[in-house]
């Protein structure tokens, strides 16, 4: 992939020009996306290059956002280390939580270690409010942002050139850790564990390191997360955002380098610009995970990174053609299935549920137009684009199968 | 203050029977779980969503035919899910693997638990026991023991008994079992081992589809549950040993019994310390050390797991990796 360096080199000038292209809004949103990219960066060299999956992932980025807030409390607000080096405390608190989590979880391995992950994040979930001191209870932990080196760290570009700057940075130094020869054992524990061990390596240990490591830049992403919102509460800890990340980062692709952070950046992305839209996000979310590890097993950037490295015997322009015709029945059907939900959502809300008076169903708008829900028209349209794009899509995939078949 | 008097003899009596029977309701859920998993190798993080899913349709059926067809009718509906999930979701990602199949169960979890907030709302709905099966069916010190906890423990044993002679004492049985060693040699003799696997998952599905519907009507039914039983399960079976049946009741008894004792308990570990002078000291520092062990209780079943973590890898009963 010649094309790889460049492709970095312009994506990097696009996020560091950025505050001079967007709105306010959008600039908080590419704060919070960096910060997804970096939490999925860190979950991927555990589950992509190690091969453990965690479902609990949200404890380590949690423990690393409740040290950034603490470290920005110490002595009195002026904070334990300047503004700029306070994601090194997340980073630190991360390592350690890692570490031992680490050497409990990793005692067991494939479907045990996600259970164990899992319940371990959970206790500390079921901890936190209890622990009012550490936690702050219902109310969290809120903070300020001091200025350091000269700058303010008041308004959201200094937070979104630090936030960039940290991401970048460990995204690099994961990159670097993949070529370590630690970051090369995290493969062979992903592809033959036993005979890792018969190599003479523990595997216990080797596993409690990655874990830590990973960990380590989840808690760093977390510490991130507190300088920008300054605050933290055990919200953080709660498990949907341990399901975020792992949604995220296989979408993206986990087992490619670059995959779970733009999946994390994606996905945020769609997030923010859906949240006034659509109050069922998390649903969508779902739905694409399901739709993507079952027709697409590689995610997104690996489908991607397979298809430019295996080129089809096509030729370019029929592919793409084909592409272009999946892409757009696809699209039907995604509108299809988005109107139906759309529609059932409101139908079935609580407000709407007690504007039903005896045998009177008011009229919902969707899309600005209004519908009557017990007519047969937007169940029509929602349903029939449904069926027209999964039609569609079967006719092209079966024209493609015949072709090749023609070929061979 | 003796140390047990006839009342807190009552109370231990009484937390040590609603022990076993949460117990019995988390070892119906994890055996589902646990015979999947010695099956297909899957483990299906959806899990206790069919769980919830018994508990919601329950609910919905119960205006319409009455409790007692709902729970008979709630485990069918559910058990046709999780077919139609095996058949259309699972077969279809079984070549890319086990951990993928975990994956795609895991989103479906999510799925589930979305679609039961879209429909039923974020907070907890009205399903209660109905009003003739709510009774005390005897009383200790005044205390009433409600009649439908020993009503959802009698059915959780039924179901055991039914389970275990079906999977002992017949045909099928027999079919299932060795479906489980010899998947090959089973199809060879003209077994259709995909049919089989359906079958298992539809009936685990209903397992816990039925301990939902008649959990939920005692403890609340909202979208939460799942992941809360679901992590509860997750525990059991790290605890017992994933595909040894003994394991999942001896760890699903324990967990039950010890959370119960612990609700009821006010123990502190400051009190402890108290015995060799560092009470003072201990409610100095406050924190873990001074909480009562009732607001713990959430917390106990892992501090278990991590303790058989350490002195038992493999699980109570669970065979070396």
């Amino acid at each position: 992939m010649k094309f790889a360096p460049l492709f970095l080199l312009i994506s990097v000038a696009v996020l560091i020009v950025l505050p001079w292209l967007v709105s306010g809004s959008m600039l908080n949103a590419a704060v919070q996306m960096l910060i997804a990219a970096l939490f999925a960066m860190a979950f991927g060299l555990l589950c992509g290059q190690a091969g453990m999956l965690s479902f609990g992932h949200a404890a380590y980025f949690g423990i690393g956002a409740f040290a950034a807030v603490h470290a920005m409390n110490a002595f009195g607000g002026e904070g334990l280390l300047p503004t700029p080096l306070l994601p090194l405390v997340g980073g630190a608190t991360g390592l350690v939580g890692g570490l031992l989590a680490g050497y409990f979880s990793t005692k067991r391995t494939g479907v045990y270690f996600a259970m164990i992950t899992l319940a371990l994040a959970e206790l500390l979930h079921a901890l936190a409010p209890h622990l009012k001191t550490v936690f702050g209870g219902e109310a969290g932990i809120s903070s300020f942002r001091m200025p350091a080196w000269g700058i303010g760290f008041g308004g959201l570009n200094d937070v979104y050139f630090l936030t960039l700057v940290w991401t970048l940075v460990c995204i690099g130094l994961l990159y670097l850790f993949s070529k370590t020869p630690l970051g090369r054992l995290a493969l062979g524990l992903r592809e033959n564990a036993h005979r890792l061990r018969f190599l003479g390596y523990n595997t216990n240990a080797l596993g409690t390191l990655i874990f830590a490591v990973s960990a380590m830049f989840a808690g760093v992403a977390g510490a991130l997360q507190s300088i920008n919102i300054e605050a933290a509460n055990y919200v953080v800890l709660e498990s949907h955002i341990s399901t975020a990340v792992v949604l995220n980062s296989y979408i993206g692709g986990v087992r490619v380098f670059l995959g779970p952070a733009i999946g994390g950046a994606v996905m945020t992305f769609f997030g923010h610009v859906t949240s006034d839209l659509t109050r069922v996000w998390l649903l969508y979310q779902g739905i694409i995970f399901v739709l993507v590890m079952m027709f697409l097993p590689r995610g997104l950037m690996g489908e991607l990174v397979e298809r430019a490295r295996n080129p089809s015997a096509e030729g370019v322009a029929q592919t793409l053609g084909t592409l272009l015709m999946r892409l757009a029945s696809l699209a039907i059907a995604a509108f299809g299935a988005v109107f139906t939900i759309e529609f059932l959502q409101r139908l079935l809300s609580p407000e709407y549920r007690a504007d039903i008076t005896e045998g009177n169903w008011p009229d919902i708008t969707l899309f600005s137009y209004d519908w009557a829900p017990l007519s047969i028209a937007p169940w029509a349209i929602g349903l029939g684009l449904f069926g027209l794009g999964i039609a569609l899509a079967t006719l092209i995939n079966r024209r493609v199968a015949a072709r090749k078949e023609a070929q061979a | 203050m003796p140390f047990f008097t006839e009342v807190s003899v009552d109370q231990i009596l009484f937390a040590l029977l609603n022990g076993t029977i949460y117990g019995l309701l988390l070892f119906m859920v994890s055996a589902g779980l646990t015979l999947i998993f010695g099956m297909m190798g899957v483990l299906n993080f959806a899990h206790a969503s069919f769980y919830m899913l018994g508990a919601y349709f329950a609910y919905t059926l119960e205006p319409l035919t009455g409790f007692w067809m709902a729970i008979i009718l709630a485990p069918i509906l559910v058990a046709g899910i999780g077919i139609l999930v095996e058949r259309f979701i699972l077969r279809h990602v079984h070549e890319h693997g086990h951990a993928h199949e975990l994956l795609v169960t895991f989103g479906l979890a999510v799925v589930i638990a979305e679609i039961i907030k879209m429909v039923y709302g974020k907070f907890a709905v009205d399903y209660r026991v109905p009003v003739e099966l709510n009774f005390a069916a005897f009383s200790l010190s005044g205390i009433d023991y409600p009649f439908y906890r020993l009503l959802m423990g009698g059915i959780a044993i039924v179901m055991f008994v039914a389970i275990y002679a079906l999977l002992t004492k017949t045909r099928v049985g027999i079919v299932v079992r060795s479906a489980i060693y010899r998947p090959q040699m089973v199809e060879a003799l003209g077994h259709n081992v995909p049919v089989v696997f359906m079958g298992v998952f539809g009936i685990g599905a209903a397992l816990a589809g039925l301990a939902g519907a008649v959990a939920g009507a005692f403890y609340t039914t909202n979208p939460n549950m799942a992941l809360e039983l679901g992590v509860m399960v997750f525990v059991v079976v790290v605890v017992g040993g994933l595909g040894s049946m003994g394991g999942a009741m001896a760890a699903s008894l324990l967990i039950g019994i010890t959370n119960s004792l612990a609700v009821g308990s006010d123990f502190r570990i400051a009190d402890l310390m108290a015995f060799v002078g560092m009470g003072g000291w201990a409610d100095d520092i406050g924190g873990l050390l001074t909480m009562r062990m009732s607001s713990l209780a959430a917390t106990l079943p892992f501090f278990i797991m991590l303790l058989v973590l350490v002195l038992r890898p493999s699980g109570l009963m669970g065979e070396k990796e």
